[in-house]
């Protein structure tokens, strides 16, 4: 879900490098007004990393296989470091391998970062309420859902903003028939992405319950 | 201890548990002078990472004292005087190239580019590492890391050096090298580790710890070559110590 | 690529040596320009520009090539389809297709938009070894956690993909075998995951420990390490006179 250089107007391109730039700096406020704004950087990073090699893992979705996204796993686990994290691994892979775009670095950091700062409120919700310390099952079932919005919404945005802002016009009804199509397209995965990320959650809250309470 | 010269570290007193394991350290006493090269000896779990991060002031004593040079350790703060050179070197060599890992130090001690220049020469002579300054982390190998990561502790020209299984994973030839670096180094030294070898080659005293207690401390040779102490506590009397009068095939 | 290369030499090629914050400045402006172009004319001096980069940076044919490999493959499945999907104005039509002129148009420009941007990011991008593009970007005003973040990530990447690797071998080697139903992969998959980022979390501890050892956040903020010379500045100076014209030409034509 990438939209890579040179498909996009260029007001599209700047509007999306100016919200990604602002939110980042909004994330980057809250972290610096902690009492050790560098305590968590360290773990933020290596979470980074780790979800920048997981989602280099192939899964096979018949007919086809598709890469991991995480990002709704990323904004449960991370924060809001979630949105900085994203961005940082879109500049990486777009300088490393040749992969997104230069250019759409701020659109494609919106398209990621966004669903994953839903997620992370999302997922925060599960210890909300009156209910207690989270248990297990509730822990996978806000996994799943954390998953599950993370690429539902990215899907969503992808489309959105792709199809709005193409050279040649479309008419409404290819519009919509193509963001449905691809939004279909994507259930497989963002299903998998669901039960993949609440599986995960309840693994970590059985071996290591203090990263779920994020960084 | 001579009243004359204040001991390098001094431990009083000290305990330590973590919320979920109690008593990981019991009541510790120890004092070493400066320029002593101390071995700490002692099972897995014996306490001997965690008193090194208590000395290092990473973690913060449950309760007594820890002196090193006669100044109070507080936790948290940074302390140029004592470093210590991690088991695994990925998590020590946290830059991405070599010459800025060993830069790191120095900088952070607020000093001009020029001195931090000057000193990343330097150790990475006295390591003799010089030709890797330029070279990527993750592409070094072990033996490499790990002497990269003694450079980035020397760099900040500390009093105390503590160094945790120095030789763990490394072959034959860069243990050796280590042992030379160890036994010309002319700070004090605190070393654990399960080598025993290379402890009786480079230590002149020996601590035993177990359970967070010591249970031994006196000069290398005479504590290795306590066969019921040794083996009471989960070690092995070194075999360089067993007399080779008869002659055997190993 | 990621470390200091041989490239700083006085004998390299101007591009190699440009002051980092520069060449990015200069990178960008072009990219965004190249973005704003819409007028086909404009087109081969777009064109005619990108290889005068490459050109002049002398950076190797084949290693660039290689590098547009990949995102070449994307680009080509999506513009294969606009020409069907978009337009108006019948150009072919062949059984029940009909290629549009205005998705054939519309085709040619992001292909072109496409070379050129990934082509300048390659050249301008690998003239540079990655840890000082990083510092000239703090240069530039990024803030120190992102920073610190980055060259952190750069850091560990390997050592969590080495992590990875020898995990999947241990799971072959005890009869692992990657079945063709998903969900059946499901849950290894999720082990797998989890156990990566388990080590990345269970790491940072240490990495932090060392780090506050040597003291992490003590340092004084340094001065910037680039300095810009005439040369430098006149550069950007050229890159900021040919967007004008490509605007211009894109409005005047």
């Amino acid at each position: 879900m990438h939209i890579p250089d040179g498909i996009l107007p260029l007001p599209v391109t700047l509007g999306g490098y100016a919200v990604s730039i602002t939110i980042c700096w909004l994330c980057i406020r809250s972290i610096n007004n902690r009492q050790d704004p560098r305590a968590d950087v360290p773990k933020a990073a290596l979470l980074t990393s780790a979800f920048f090699v997981a989602s280099l893992i192939h899964i096979p979705i018949p007919p086809t296989s598709a890469h991991l996204v995480l990002n709704g796993l990323l904004g449960a686990l991370l924060g809001v470091f979630a949105f900085p994290a994203i961005l940082i691994g879109l500049f990486l892979q777009a300088v490393m391998f040749g992969h997104g775009g230069l250019t759409t670095l701020g659109v494609n950091g919106m398209i990621l970062g966004l669903p994953a700062l839903a997620a992370a409120g999302v997922f925060h919700c599960r210890s909300r309420g009156i209910m207690g310390p989270p248990s297990p099952k509730r822990t996978t079932v806000f996994g799943f859902l954390a998953g599950f919005s993370g690429i539902v919404l990215s899907v969503l945005l992808f489309a959105l903003i792709l199809l709005t802002s193409l050279p040649a016009h479309l008419s409404a009804a290819a519009e919509r028939s193509a963001i449905l199509a691809l939004g279909l397209a994507h259930m497989p995965l963002a299903v998998m992405e669901g039960l993949l990320t609440g599986l995960l959650a309840g693994f970590l809250l059985r071996v290591q319950p203090a990263i779920l309470e994020g960084v | 201890m001579s009243q004359t010269t204040s001991p390098a570290i001094a431990l009083n007193e000290l305990c330590f548990s973590y919320p979920d394991k109690p008593h990981v350290l019991d009541h510790l006493d120890l004092h070493i002078a400066p320029g002593e090269r101390v071995g700490l000896i002692g099972p897995n779990g014996a306490g001997k990472t965690t008193l090194f991060l208590l000395i290092s002031g990473i973690l913060k004593p449950t309760s007594g004292k820890i002196l090193v040079h006669d100044k109070n350790v507080v936790s948290g703060t940074f302390n140029p005087q004592v470093t210590l050179v991690f088991q695994k070197s990925d998590d020590q060599l946290f830059c991405p190239s070599v010459w800025e890992d060993v830069a790191f130090g120095p900088r952070s001690m607020g000093l001009s580019e020029d001195q931090v220049a000057r000193r990343v020469q330097n150790v990475l002579t006295i390591v003799g590492a010089q030709e890797l300054a330029q070279r990527p982390v993750h592409h070094l190998s072990e033996g490499e890391k790990r002497i990269v990561a003694i450079a980035g502790a020397l760099a900040m020209h500390p009093q105390v050096m503590i160094y945790d299984e120095p030789s763990a994973g490394l072959d034959i030839r860069t243990r050796r090298r280590l042992i030379g670096l160890l036994k010309q180094s002319d700070q004090t030294l605190l070393i654990a580790s399960h080598d025993l070898e290379l402890v009786l080659e480079v230590c002149t005293r020996v601590v035993l710890l177990d359970q967070g207690r010591i249970v031994a401390d006196g000069p290398t040779k005479t504590i290795l070559n306590d066969e019921d102490l040794m083996i009471a506590h989960g070690q092995e009397k070194p075999h360089s110590l067993i007399p080779h009068a008869l002659p055997h095939n190993h | 690529m990621i470390a200091h290369s041989a490239t700083d030499s006085p004998a390299a090629p101007f591009v190699h040596r440009w002051d980092p914050r520069m060449k990015l400045i200069g990178l960008l402006l072009l990219a965004f320009t190249f973005s704003f172009v819409t007028n086909p004319r404009v087109l081969p001096v777009m064109i005619a520009l990108t290889l005068v980069v490459v050109a002049v940076s002398r950076y190797p044919l084949n290693l660039l090539l290689r590098r547009l490999r990949y995102p070449s493959l994307v680009i080509l499945g999506l513009i294969a389809l606009l020409p069907f999907i978009s337009g108006f104005t019948p150009l072919v039509e062949w059984g029940g297709l009909t290629i549009t002129r205005e998705g054939l148009q519309a085709a040619i420009l992001v292909a072109t938009r496409f070379f050129c941007i990934v082509t300048l990011a390659a050249v301008l991008l690998g003239t540079t070894p990655l840890l000082r593009t990083i510092t000239a970007m703090q240069a530039l005003g990024l803030p120190s956690i992102m920073a610190d973040m980055t060259l952190l990530v750069i850091r560990y990447l390997e050592v969590l993909s080495a992590d990875l690797r020898r995990m999947r071998i241990a799971m072959r080697l005890r009869g692992h075998a990657e079945q063709r139903r998903p969900w059946r992969n499901l849950p290894t998959l999720a082990w797998l995951t989890g156990s990566l980022i388990l080590r990345g979390y269970e790491r940072s501890q240490g990495v932090y420990n060392a780090m506050r050892l040597r003291g992490y956040g003590h340092a004084p903020i340094r001065q910037s390490e680039f300095t810009a010379n005439r040369k430098d500045l006149l550069a950007l100076a050229g890159i900021c006179a040919l967007s004008g014209i490509l605007i211009w030409l894109e409005l005047a034509l």
